[in-house]
């Protein structure tokens, strides 16, 4: 049953990724005065990618057709150890955070490689940009979770979530606080939101994420949007699991499931309208104070790992 | 009554004086409140002599150390008030720098300091001094030039930031203090902690801990190196009175705080710990202040680093120790700021007529101000410890008790820092009175006030000089009982 | 009165947190404004832990130093800072001398320290050792801000963050002192905070400008 369970979490984090991108989106036209697109809109768009041509360039190889796919794969490995409804997930057993942080870096290790084979400028541009963040980011997001793994006392992610569960807010040591706003800070790098990158533009000056899938069409791009998606939905489950997980459930009852989901759909959405003020009212940084910005929040996650020999 | 009477006065009269616009006015009702102010503090210290303590409600306290220090502060402010009256003809108008707002804000400072010596608590005490820097700093800044607005801006901020260590030097005496079993309320009275040492003993490390953040705090103010560089530009770039008041009167003020805090420290867990610290304190700063004096090129910086030479001298002095060095570091206090007052008001005389102050500009001195000259002489012996006046008894006491305290290293170290500070200062001296006079601007002529002024701290000089009064000996060893 | 028993105590467990978030901010902050507006709510977050140590303590007088700490740090000095700040009509940009980036982590560095220093102190004196280091987080952060920050304006901010830092160390050793003295003490803060408005003025008419560093005239 608790199997049928994590069937269940991994479809939906995968089928409402589009869904997320969409309120996202909406939430944003709010805020700036416009009616904004349907929330809808990210399924028909995929819809619509599937059934066209995918136009290879001629100088790339086999690698420019196997990334999207690998980096789509991955992603939906990774998603499969993330608890949104329950405190378990579907390969919980199987692996723990560092699995977690690798399988998507592996995604955008492959990304990077394809953005590079499809041979335009553009591509190799965005590729070295997106190395650079990800190099930066990687230390901070690897350090805040050992920073939360420390505290629970396991590092699969569903000890951690478990734990936490276990007590109540206060009970959360400094650790917590640190890591979670440093994690918030590497979300927002790793998921290519403003103020490290625009999801929105198409200008060459500012893109990273756009820059690196300029080449790609068809079912290919479609797989990497939903790759994108799902990644966004996974970060932010992901925090939410860690930091707040209240409403999440151990058994199987329905009544409980019930609570659970609509605990998260109200998480969801706080989070997306958060994000949609917090691209709202920022600029995007500019590209050398990147770096800047992912040192703070290295120094938030080492705080936090050193907090931890602090504890009450 | 008389304790609450004598600390409101200024109060009340720096409001009052606020009204005068005239110059002149302001001058009579700046020295009609004085002499009030004067003949309250004697009535004070004469109620002091007969009675040995007096109290007044919670927070109102005097005693045999504060009767010292009331004479010093009733003496010197006196002269000053006197000397202020002629000074300000000099000074130009302006938004704060009007006579009125000088009288007013030296009447606001004025009570600052009676409210830090005659604070029976130690809270109170941090209260009052941190006051003092904020009274004084507007006088500081007074002239509004760019030195002056630098030197006030810098004073501020530093002296307030050393101020706040002595208030966590304050708060950790008070937790040690309640540890040890003093009511909360009484935590820090003088009286309740001076009798709590056995309580206060249990709480060694904290006691340290305040102690250390006490005499950074408070030496900041004091200007002990290395927190004390902002001591050469305030005195420097204020007025000449307030320069004279800060050197004198500030610097003991804040000497007397932390001679306060010594006393308790000394008490609860020996003497040991707080003298060494004050030793290495008044070392540093008698070696610092006698090698910077030589390369000093404005008056008004020279007379500052000597400040900061004799309040080392000083809290060498108290931690060295025994009868002879405290009996001699007080004594060095009150003969340090008579002689201090009497070269700053001199240097009033001497800008005015070259114009400047810097050494390099000044020549011939000695042709044409004949009179300025000799009382600049007869000021630089008396800094520099020569007989017959009164710093050569009060630095002789020290060495004696350097001395007989087997500290023999220290009095030599004392003797070639004396050496060297007389070199400096008569370098500089000579420099500035030989030669052709370089082109003087006629000044305006001496006052009577001004005069009569440095006649009285010379005066004082010289008698503690040759003889140290009878009186005057009881005074400093009562001062010295209420330390013990 | 056990719900607001276990809020007072819930508020003084969490209050650390939030004093080490504000003090990392005002390092990393990059305009004047939000550093006035980050020390008004550090003071607010020092008066929550007033107002439960009172409930907790059931002490009147805390009460009122906490009405006191909220008149004056909370609405005075920062509304009197904002108006500076405007009529200086000064570039809102902090002028530093290192990078919100380093200034982050040199106060990151700095807590570390702190907690370091704070623990043989806590252990000896029975004392919350988390509250004793954000004092002292927030006085050694006081200090980095006065020195690294060029305009005169966030000297004044860097000394009121660390006569908060030794407010806050008062408060978590002794539950604040007697009422006279702390009355005494806000109010001479009150009064350096005006005085320093007005030199600040100074500076500006006499010199042009309001950048510290740049007031060298007086050496040696």
């Amino acid at each position: 049953m608790t199997k049928a369970l994590d069937v269940f979490q991994f479809l939906v984090l995968i089928g409402v990724a589009p869904l997320l991108r969409g309120v996202v989106a909406r939430f944003k036209a709010c805020i700036q005065n416009r009616r904004g697109a349907n929330v809808f809109r990210p399924y028909f768009d995929l819809w619509k990618l599937f059934r066209k041509e995918d136009l290879i360039p001629p100088t790339a190889s086999l690698l420019f057709r196997l990334c999207p796919v690998i980096l789509w794969a991955a992603t939906l490995a990774a998603s499969a150890f993330v608890p949104v409804l329950h405190t378990t997930a579907l390969l919980g057993n199987h692996g723990d955070i560092i699995l977690l942080v690798y399988l998507l870096a592996l995604g955008r290790f492959f990304l990077v490689l394809g953005a590079m084979d499809g041979g335009s400028s553009f591509g190799g541009m965005g590729a070295s940009r997106e190395a650079l963040v990800s190099t930066l980011a990687e230390a901070p997001l690897l350090l805040g979770l050992i920073a939360v793994a420390i505290v629970s006392r396991g590092s699969s992610i569903g000890a951690i979530v478990q734990w936490t569960a276990d007590r109540h807010l206060f009970e959360l040591s400094p650790a917590h606080a640190f890591a979670c706003v440093a994690l918030i800070l590497v979300t927002i790098a790793e998921t290519g939101r403003v103020p490290v990158d625009n999801p929105a533009t198409h200008l060459e000056l500012t893109m990273i994420h756009e820059a690196m899938v300029l080449e790609y069409s068809g079912p290919s791009l479609a797989l990497i949007e939903w790759a994108s998606g799902i990644k966004l939905n996974l970060m932010l489950s992901l925090l939410v699991a860690l930091f707040v997980p209240w409403g999440m459930t151990a058994g199987v009852s329905f009544s409980a499931l019930a609570i659970a989901a609509g605990v998260w759909v109200l998480k969801m959405a706080l989070l997306a309208m958060a994000l949609a003020a917090l691209e709202s009212s920022m600029a995007k940084l500019r590209m050398y104070l990147v770096p800047q910005y992912l040192g703070m929040a290295t120094a938030l996650s080492i705080l936090a790992v050193v907090f931890t020999a602090f504890k009450r | 009554m008389i304790l609450l009477f004598a600390l409101m006065f200024p109060l009340a009269s720096a409001f009052v004086l606020l009204a005068f616009r005239n110059a002149d006015a302001a001058a009579r009702a700046a020295l009609a409140a004085g002499a009030v102010e004067v003949l309250l503090l004697a009535t004070c210290a004469w109620k002091l002599r007969v009675a040995g303590v007096l109290e007044q409600g919670r927070y109102l306290r005097a005693d045999g150390l504060t009767l010292f220090f009331l004479i010093n502060l009733a003496l010197i402010f006196a002269v000053v008030l006197v000397y202020s009256t002629g000074y300000l003809r000099h000074v130009p108008g302006g938004r704060f720098s009007s006579p009125r707002w000088f009288y007013a804000l030296l009447f606001l400072f004025l009570f600052t300091m009676l409210a830090a010596y005659l604070s029976s608590n130690l809270g109170v005490l941090w209260i009052a001094i941190e006051a003092t820097t904020l009274a004084s700093a507007l006088l500081v800044g007074f002239y509004n030039t760019e030195g002056a607005v630098e030197a006030g801006w810098k004073y501020l901020i530093m002296c307030t930031v050393g101020i706040a260590f002595a208030l966590f030097g304050t708060i950790a005496l008070y937790l040690a203090a309640v540890r040890g079993g003093v009511p909360a309320a009484r935590a820090l009275d003088w009286t309740a902690l001076m009798a709590a040492s056995p309580g206060l003993s249990a709480a060694r490390d904290l006691l340290k801990l305040a102690f250390v953040f006490v005499i950074v705090g408070y030496g900041t103010k004091i200007g002990f190196v290395p927190m004390h560089s902002w001591l050469p530009d305030a005195h420097a770039e204020a007025p000449a009175p307030i320069s004279a008041m800060l050197s004198a009167v500030l610097l003991n003020c804040a000497m007397y705080a932390l001679l306060r805090m010594e006393a308790i420290t000394s008490h609860a867990i020996g003497s040991s710990f707080s003298h060494t610290l004050l030793l290495a304190f008044g070392c540093l700063s008698l070696l610092a202040a006698v090698f910077l004096m030589i390369v000093q090129r404005d008056l008004k910086r020279l007379l500052a680093y000597s400040s900061i030479e004799h309040m080392g001298i000083v809290a060498l002095g108290v931690g060295i120790g025994g009868p002879l060095g405290l009996f001699g570091a007080l004594l060095h206090a009150f003969n340090h700021s008579l002689a201090k007052t009497l070269l700053f008001f001199t240097t009033g005389k001497v800008r005015d007529t070259f114009g400047t102050l810097r050494i390099d500009r000044i020549r011939g001195m000695a042709r044409v101000l004949p009179y300025t000259s000799i009382v600049l002489i007869l000021g630089g012996v008396a800094l520099a410890g020569l007989p017959p006046f009164g710093l050569f008894v009060s630095e002789f006491a020290i060495l004696t008790s350097a001395f007989s305290g087997s500290h023999y290293l220290l009095a030599v170290f004392m003797l070639i820092a004396f050496s060297i500070g007389f070199g400096a200062l008569f370098y500089h001296l000579q420099r500035m009175l030989s030669g052709e006079p370089q082109a003087p601007r006629g000044g305006l002529k001496i006052l009577a006030s001004e005069t009569g002024a440095i006649c009285v701290c010379g005066f004082g000089l010289l008698v503690l000089g040759l003889h140290v009064p009878p009186v005057f000996q009881s005074m400093v060893n009562n001062a010295m009982a209420v330390l013990k | 009165m056990g719900l607001i028993e276990f809020a007072a105590a819930k508020t003084l467990a969490s209050s650390a947190v939030f004093l080490f978030i504000t003090v990392l901010l005002i390092a990393a902050a990059k305009r004047i404004n939000a550093c006035i507006v980050l020390f008004a709510i550090q003071c607010a977050v020092i008066t929550a832990q007033i107002v439960a140590l009172a409930f907790l303590h059931r002490s009147v007088e805390a009460f009122a130093v906490a009405a006191v700490v909220l008149i004056v740090k909370v609405v005075a000095i920062p509304y009197a800072l904002l108006r500076i700040s405007r009529q200086l009509k000064v570039t809102p940009a902090v002028v530093v001398s290192t990078t919100p980036g380093q200034s982050v982590f040199i106060v990151a560095a700095l807590i570390l320290l702190a907690f370091a220093v704070v623990q043989p102190y806590a252990r000896a004196f029975a004392l919350d050792s988390e509250m004793l280091a954000a004092a002292t987080a927030i006085v050694l952060t006081g200090g980095f801000l006065m020195v690294s920050r060029k305009k005169a304006l966030m000297q004044v901010i860097g000394l009121l963050v660390l006569e908060n830092g030794i407010f806050l160390a008062a408060l978590t050793t002794t539950f604040g002192m007697p009422f006279v003295i702390e009355m005494g003490i806000f109010f001479d803060l009150l009064v350096c905070v005006l005085l320093m408005g007005i030199f600040i003025f100074r500076i500006r008419e006499t010199f042009e400008h309001v950048d510290v560093s740049r007031l060298r005239r007086l050496r040696g």
